[in-house]
């Protein structure tokens, strides 16, 4: 229970910076930024999949971890596994990017890299550790 | 600890990572990419037609526009974001290019400096870019016409590829580029002469006869007429 809470709360502000990303990709506007790189990044190509900003990936990524942290389970903490990864996964190619070919840091990026790995290890902890059935006991 | 749990787990990572492998793939051959023929279906529509009559006919390569033997370059100073820069951009420059770069006489060097916000750069990197595909001065007029307010963040991903559809550049290629090092020497070479000239300022005009420095050109305001005098001074 306590990893499905803390794993639902660590979605929670991941999702935080995936809307703020994507408010600010469909407003047009300039995100709040300290590492002064952010809007190269929100403008290279790497910030967009198939036309779709990846903020928005984000966020829909982040709403089913959620979804997924409220249901019990090894199914659902092994699906949890499998989107976490994904993410994760994906922040890393991000990671790169912004190392590579931008030439540039986001700290929103940043703070998403580190919120989706600890989703992911949660997920991992919990899918290991879930009790295989929720057997209750008769009255 | 459960070997059955331990061998779910595996394939659950597997599996992510090889779908984050075919994602990044499909990123890099550009599969999500419609923008060569996007490109031409806009141009051949006329999408492009307003941003690209000025330039008609006349010579562009690189971040050049006219004749490479002109005899006198007109350097231009500009920030996408500066509305005086869209000012003479829609305004003044196509009678510039009728008046002297058509005939020879002149061909105008842009020079692109970030002045209002680290926005600009990414307007500034786009124009690069699409010099690269010898786009430029319609990629500077394209965003022109989209210009926002001053620093609201108005050049966006989405504004760069629709310029540059517009101006019959190939978006993807140029959102590339514009990450490259050969733009970031453009960039760097600008700001370097910018500073070394004292310019501060947006739009500035300079000019350099074959083998001469660079020199202010004396403009009194931003209307056709006010080029006149100075590039004919300068022509003599």
């Amino acid at each position: 229970m306590r990893l499905r809470a803390a794993a639902a709360a660590a979605c929670l502000v991941g999702a935080g910076i995936a809307a703020y990303l994507t408010y600010v990709h469909y407003a047009g506007i300039a995100p709040v930024c300290t590492t002064g790189g952010c809007e190269k990044v929100q403008t290279s190509k790497y910030a967009e999949l198939a036309g779709v900003p990846v903020a928005l990936l984000g966020l829909v990524t982040y709403a089913v971890l959620f979804v997924l942290a409220l249901v019990r389970g090894v199914q659902a903490a092994t699906l949890g596994v499998f989107v976490a990864v994904v993410g994760v996964a994906f922040s890393g190619y991000l990671l790169w990017a912004q190392l590579g070919p931008i030439d540039a840091i986001c700290q929103w990026c940043l703070g998403n890299d580190l919120t989706i790995t600890v989703v992911a290890a949660l997920y991992v902890v919990r899918m290991l550790t879930e009790s295989p059935t929720q057997k209750r006991r008769p009255g | 600890m459960d070997r059955n749990r331990l061998l779910m787990l595996g394939g659950a990572i597997a599996a992510a990572i090889v779908v984050v492998v075919v994602l990044v793939a499909f990123i890099g051959g550009g599969g999500g990419s419609k923008s060569p023929t996007t490109a031409t279906a806009t141009n051949a529509s006329g999408g492009g037609t307003e941003a690209t009559d000025a330039f008609a006919g006349t010579p562009q390569s690189g971040d050049t526009l006219g004749k490479a033997s002109a005899p006198l370059a007109l350097y231009v100073f500009e920030d996408p974001q500066c509305p005086y820069c869209r000012q003479w951009n829609i305004d003044t420059l196509p009678t510039v290019v009728q008046n002297y770069v058509r005939g020879g006489r002149v061909k105008l060097v842009y020079r692109g400096i970030p002045i209002i916000s680290q926005n600009s750069i990414a307007g500034i990197r786009a124009v690069y870019a699409a010099g690269m595909q010898d786009k430029l001065w319609q990629m500077a007029e394209a965003l022109y016409e989209r210009q926002g307010e001053e620093r609201s963040g108005w050049i966006t991903i989405d504004v760069i590829k629709e310029a540059a559809r517009e101006v019959g550049a190939n978006p993807e290629k140029l959102l590339t580029d514009a990450d490259s090092d050969t733009v970031t020497a453009k960039l760097k070479e600008a700001e370097q002469l910018a500073n070394q000239y004292g310019i501060n300022s947006t739009p500035s005009f300079g000019y350099q006869k074959q083998l001469g420095t660079l020199q202010p050109l004396q403009i009194s305001g931003l209307e056709p007429a006010d080029f006149t005098p100075g590039l004919d001074a300068a022509l003599r």
